[in-house]
């Protein structure tokens, strides 16, 4: 108890040395803080991808697929509008391993009457659909009307509210839970909502026709569950075979493309992570070290006292040891402040799933990660005091005369 | 330097850093077609509470009695939590998270505020204390 006061009294009586020790350990916490919960968050983005996906094929028109708008739109939220031939959804529906093929229609809004931002309409077929049907009842459980629409949850409309798409009010019913994926900046509604828009798309002048004159004739993307037993590959390629201007795309190797450029991403936050902490421990070690070297008369006097070597080395690992919790707190306040409000900055700047993990997930890596940096201070700080206890404290004061 | 003075110039800059910041770096988005939606007009609202932020907190570094510094720093604390409100609260933004006024603008004039708010605060309280403690 009497060192523990002791050792609050000297850092106390050091403002600066104090202020420098809490300032290194606070980078130490922030760096491996923050970094943990942007890995975290992008592994949970790519978790919520695979899960959300449901599907083994994607098959979408050749252009999509060419310009890799697709891929971009489920991921980074940008507008895509392509379309195909419905008679491919007939044609992959008669493909042999094919268990369900589910429809969608993509169109992207002129601008909404709230801001310049474009939005990604979907229109699905509630009967036959098992991608957004299964997400929307966790919000919304009954049908959706004309008109109706389901927003995802980075679009800022509540319940109850309308936006206006191509001058049509849609009633927003329902938020959906958040994805961390491009899924969450767009609007879903029924396939008869979506003809309603498309026609109020082409009175403004925006044409999506492919061949034919009427809308039903047109579809963006085609969804395919492949029967037990099947070969999904083998499925892929009769697909293709069937379809025309239309390429079949197997999610596994979209989500590997994602999970890629992700472990790419976590590698070079991990590096950054390491060189700042090998960084850290080196600077720290030198500080330490300098601090025992200006402060060797002073625990030579505490020797003469009748201090002994392990009361003394105990105060200067309890000096260090409050001085990296402190910094430890202060590194955790500061990433947590730098890395929560700006999440939707990191994700769109990334181009990756990105999805802030559950609270007792950050809990534990904030404790992790304040853990660490009292280990490291305090490291840092036994190896100094391991050197001062072999120093006769006799030869110190005779020194200093 | 007095602690109090200390406080001022960090609100100072912090208001500098908000005023700069609103049509800058920090500002809300850029439309295409040259319109202004709700977001302009709630970055040209931080503009002018950066400002205002910035001239309270000179009339505090000037100012040489204690209780007319604290009524200083009371005023900042008023000016930074209205700061803090105005971009989403009292003036709307773009309704899509992915817009820079929401996923800028706001989280950075929220901490900025939030952190003038916390310094004129504890200076505010202090400086009451202190005049307290005169008479």
């Amino acid at each position: 108890m009497k060192t523990t006061m002791l050792a609050i009294k000297n850092i106390l009586r050091k403002p600066g040395r104090t202020a420098a020790l809490v300032m290194l350990t606070a980078l130490l916490a922030l760096s491996v803080f923050g970094g943990s919960v942007v890995v975290r968050s992008l592994r949970q983005g790519l978790n919520s991808l695979e899960s959300r996906l449901g599907a083994d094929i994607i098959v979408v028109p050749s252009s999509a697929q060419s310009k890799v708008s697709f891929q971009n739109m489920l991921l980074q939220g940008t507008t895509g509008a392509f379309y195909m031939d419905a008679e491919n959804l007939n044609r992959v529906r008669e493909v042999e391993g094919v268990e369900v093929a589910a429809p969608q229609i993509f169109l992207a809004s002129l601008k909404a009457d709230c801001c310049s931002v474009k939005i990604q309409v979907i229109g699905f077929d509630p009967e036959t659909d098992f991608f957004v049907r299964p997400w929307i009842e966790q919000s919304y459980s009954k049908s959706l009307g004309e008109l109706d629409v389901v927003v995802g949850s980075k679009v800022e409309a509540n319940v109850g509210e309308s936006i206006r798409i191509y001058d049509e009010r849609c009633k927003v019913v329902g938020r959906l839970a958040a994805t961390g994926t491009g899924l969450d900046t767009a609007v879903y509604c029924n396939m008869d909502t979506m003809k309603e828009l498309l026609r109020a798309a082409e009175a403004k002048g925006v044409s999506h026709k492919v061949t034919s004159e009427d809308s039903d004739d047109q579809i963006s993307a085609i969804y395919v569950k492949v029967k037990e037993g099947y070969d999904i590959s083998q499925v892929n390629s009769r697909i293709q075979g069937h379809t025309r201007k239309a390429s079949a795309v197997r999610t596994k190797s979209m989500l590997t493309d994602v999970s890629n450029s992700l472990a790419g991403i976590s590698g070079t936050v991990t590096t950054l992570i390491a060189a700042v902490w090998i960084l850290a421990l080196v600077i720290l070690l030198i500080v330490f070290a300098m601090i025992i070297n200006e402060r060797k008369r002073e625990f030579a006097v505490f020797r003469l006292l009748g201090t002994s070597r392990r009361m003394l080395s105990g105060m200067i690992l309890k000096e260090s040891a409050l001085c990296s919790l402190a910094g430890g707190i202060l590194g955790v306040v500061l990433a947590s402040v730098i890395v929560f409000p700006f999440t939707t900055l990191i994700e769109t700047s990334l181009g990756l799933p990105y999805l802030r993990p559950p609270a007792g997930t950050i809990l534990t890596l904030a404790l992790t990660a304040l853990g660490a940096t009292v280990l490291i201070g305090s490291l840092a700080a036994s190896i100094a005091a391991f050197r001062l206890s072999r120093v006769d404290p006799g030869t110190v004061l005779r020194e200093g005369n | 330097m007095k602690k109090s003075s200390i406080l001022a110039a960090a609100i100072l800059l912090i208001g500098i850093v908000i005023a700069v910041g609103s049509v800058s770096f920090l500002g809300p988005c850029v439309h295409e077609d040259g319109s202004f939606g709700a977001c302009h007009w709630a970055g040209r609202a931080m503009l002018g509470i950066g400002v205002l932020m910035g001239l309270e907190s000179i009339y505090a570094l000037m100012s040489r009695d204690g209780a007319a510094r604290s009524s200083a720093l009371a005023c900042m604390f008023l000016t930074a939590l209205l700061g803090a409100l105005t971009p989403g609260t009292l003036i709307d933004l773009c309704h899509m998270a992915t817009m820079r006024c929401r996923a800028v603008m706001r989280p950075a004039m929220m901490i900025l505020c939030s952190l003038a708010a916390l310094i004129s605060l504890i200076g505010c309280l202090t400086g009451l204390r202190k005049t307290g403690e005169k008479k």
